[in-house]
């Protein structure tokens, strides 16, 4: 028989029970709805939790923690395989002030190698890199850091610095923390550049940023006005390397670990991640699984109704020269039928749900908690990748098959003799 | 040719434990020729029906030995017996056994579709034989929307549609009223003589007995030449 005529045949089979298959259909189809948007909140829960662990930093990045890290330690880690750029920035454990027109400011002094920065995701809004002593590049919000001490404004808060940064000279002064008074010298500075505001709103960036051309001098200030000084003690690092793609950021901490040092990178947390929800993925997959066997016990039923019914049929057919073989792939086709049309709109209702879940539920949510701004709440509650629609696809028409196939063998096994002797 | 020897089986009856077995047939030995009418004639329980299953393939016999055209069809399993049936024999049964949800020309066009026939060739070949059972009018009804004589030309067009050899008839007119069992006699009269088909016609009723050619009649599981009929 050509798999056309079959396929007409079991429609034509369909046709006539049509309100057994339907309900048959139906509970195959939300047995598998059930499994999809069961599974789909693990999915949009990791993606959610994984966008947030990636917003806060660059996924190539590793955290380096070292104690004595020079020079010499530092370019011996740019050479390393794999490695597009390693930041030492280098920032100073002492308080700090700036002055600018009357206007003062806390912000803290950064040492970095802005050859290194550029590799990876420091940009200028405004403005140049340092190229000679004393001039730095400022954060996006220095201004916002200055205030003037004398002046209020309306709302009693203090007045900040709203003139033009670039080219402007600002006083860097710094002391000890224990200490009322700083140290009497001050390095004049020029803002040559405005870095790049961060990606995220709430990062104020308010730094500033030099080459390591500044540090002999505040060195040398450091070391005049403290006794028995460290200069060790003034600067510490925090230093970052950058994998140059994800694939390699494995392969660059494991070999850092085996030579010593201690890092840590996103991709140990994904992995834990990862795992963690592969886990219970498949738990609600697994939960989902039960309500398609549940759904099975339908199937079976309806199979075997539709077997016993057609006896006779399967008798003359079996007569005339149908072989036992075609019998059970046509009963087959008709369980699996069920399963890929209860499937398909399984996929279909579940998108819907997914898509109407996502909507809602962080509007109820927002309320329950009183948040009027909607739009803050960046939540994904559930998410079908194809992956998940593959499995529940191949779980479903699977047990569908399954069900179908006891009914199936019954209908191969029909004694030719006593299903003609069976009254009309 | 059919030729059959020493053909012999039996039933088990009676409650697990406790069965017995019933001889039905006991070591038969006959032959059908190409293009003839046989009737085989008996009472009911005489064991005429069990030779035709074990002819057609739908029982195996326990000993005893079936060739037709020198193929042991015997010793088939029940696969190779279903390919065999579908491409030498025909059936036509008392009931008719038409599918009920199926019309008249997909009746007749059923064993094409297992044969794996294209749909241009089967519906040329329905056509034709409507048109020899007198049926062209009523091709898209349904089997019970049909009169008896109806119901058994469709079943005799659906045992002619794979062109089969031999056609087994399992008392033909048994449902039908006598004047359609004489138009249904002469139709397989016709077709015998047209078509050199061989007919092995299962039957209690002599009338019917007497279209064949030659006659056995089946008692007590065995089976003795009745020899010519009087009809031919």
């Amino acid at each position: 028989m050509r798999f056309k005529d079959q396929i007409d045949f079991v429609r034509q089979h369909i046709r006539k029970n049509k309100l057994r298959v339907f309900m048959t259909i139906l509970a195959a189809t939300m047995g598998t709805a059930f499994l999809i948007v069961l599974a789909s909140v693990g999915f949009g829960i990791q993606d959610t939790i994984r966008d947030e662990m990636l917003s806060n930093r660059l996924i190539t990045e590793i955290d380096v923690f070292s104690g004595d890290m020079d020079a010499p330690t530092i370019e011996g880690l740019k050479q390393r395989e794999h490695v597009k750029a390693v930041v030492n920035r280098q920032s100073v454990s002492i308080r700090q002030e700036t002055g600018m027109n009357g206007y003062i400011g806390g912000q803290s002094l950064i040492v970095t190698d802005f050859g290194e920065e550029a590799k990876v995701e420091f940009a200028l809004k405004e403005g140049r890199l340092p190229q000679n002593e004393h001039e730095v590049v400022v954060g996006s919000h220095f201004a916002e850091g200055m205030i003037d001490p004398e002046k209020l404004d309306a709302e009693g808060e203090p007045v900040t610095y709203n003139g033009k940064l670039l080219g402007e000279e600002f006083t860097y002064k710094f002391g000890l923390y224990e200490n009322d008074e700083l140290f009497e010298e001050e390095i004049p500075l020029t803002i040559v550049g405005i870095a790049k505001e961060p990606s995220k709103d709430w990062v104020h960036d308010m730094k500033v940023y030099g080459d390591a051309s500044i540090m002999p001098k505040v060195k040398q200030i450091f070391i005049s006005n403290v006794e028995d000084a460290e200069v060790t003690d003034l600067f510490y690092s925090d230093v970052k390397m950058y994998a140059d793609n994800l694939e390699n950021v494995k392969s660059v901490s494991e070999a850092m670990k085996e030579d010593g040092f201690d890092v840590y990178s996103i991709s140990d947390e994904l992995e834990r991640m990862d795992v963690f929800f592969l886990v219970l993925k498949a738990g609600l997959i697994f939960v989902g699984t039960i309500a398609i066997l549940i759904a099975s016990i339908g199937i079976f039923n309806t199979m075997t109704m539709a077997v016993t019914e057609r006896t006779r049929e399967i008798g003359v057919m079996k007569a005339i020269g149908a072989s036992p073989k075609l019998i059970q792939r046509l009963f087959l086709m008709e369980s699996a039928w069920i399963g890929i049309i209860g499937t398909f709109i399984a996929i279909v209702l579940s998108y819907g749900i997914s898509y109407i879940a996502n909507l809602l539920l962080p509007i109820i949510v927002a309320s329950a908690l009183g948040e009027e701004d909607l739009g803050s709440l960046s939540v994904t509650f559930s998410i079908i990748p194809w992956q998940l629609v593959l499995i529940a696809s191949v779980i479903s028409i699977t047990v569908a098959m399954i069900s179908g196939w006891r009914p199936a063998r019954k209908a191969t096994k029909i004694d030719v003799i006593q299903a003609l002797r069976q009254e009309l | 040719m059919i030729q059959v020897q020493e053909l012999s089986h039996s039933f088990k009856i009676g409650k697990k434990g406790k069965e017995r077995q019933v001889p039905v047939l006991k070591g038969l030995s006959f032959s059908i020729q190409e293009g003839e009418i046989v009737s085989i004639v008996g009472r009911s329980g005489s064991g005429k029906s069990t030779l035709l299953h074990i002819l057609a393939g739908f029982l195996k016999p326990d000993t005893g030995i079936i060739e037709i055209d020198n193929v042991r069809t015997s010793v088939f399993n029940e696969t190779e017996s279903a390919k065999y049936r579908l491409a030498h024999f025909g059936f036509i049964f008392q009931n008719f056994q038409l599918m009920p949800g199926l019309t008249v020309f997909e009746n007749i066009e059923l064993p094409l579709k297992l044969s794996g026939v294209m749909e241009k060739e089967r519906r040329q070949k329905v056509q034709e034989l409507l048109q020899l059972v007198g049926l062209t009018e009523v091709q898209d009804h349904y089997p019970n929307e049909l009169s008896g004589g109806q119901q058994q030309r469709v079943s005799i067009a659906r045992a002619l549609i794979t062109d089969p050899p031999i056609i087994f008839a399992d008392e033909p007119t048994g449902s039908l009223d006598s004047e359609t069992e004489q138009d249904i006699l002469l139709l397989i009269q016709s077709l015998n003589r047209s078509r050199g088909i061989t007919f092995v016609i299962i039957t209690h009723d002599d009338t019917v007995a007497e279209t064949a050619h030659r006659i056995y009649r089946m008692h007590d599981g065995e089976l003795i030449e009745g020899g010519a009929s009087h009809a031919i």
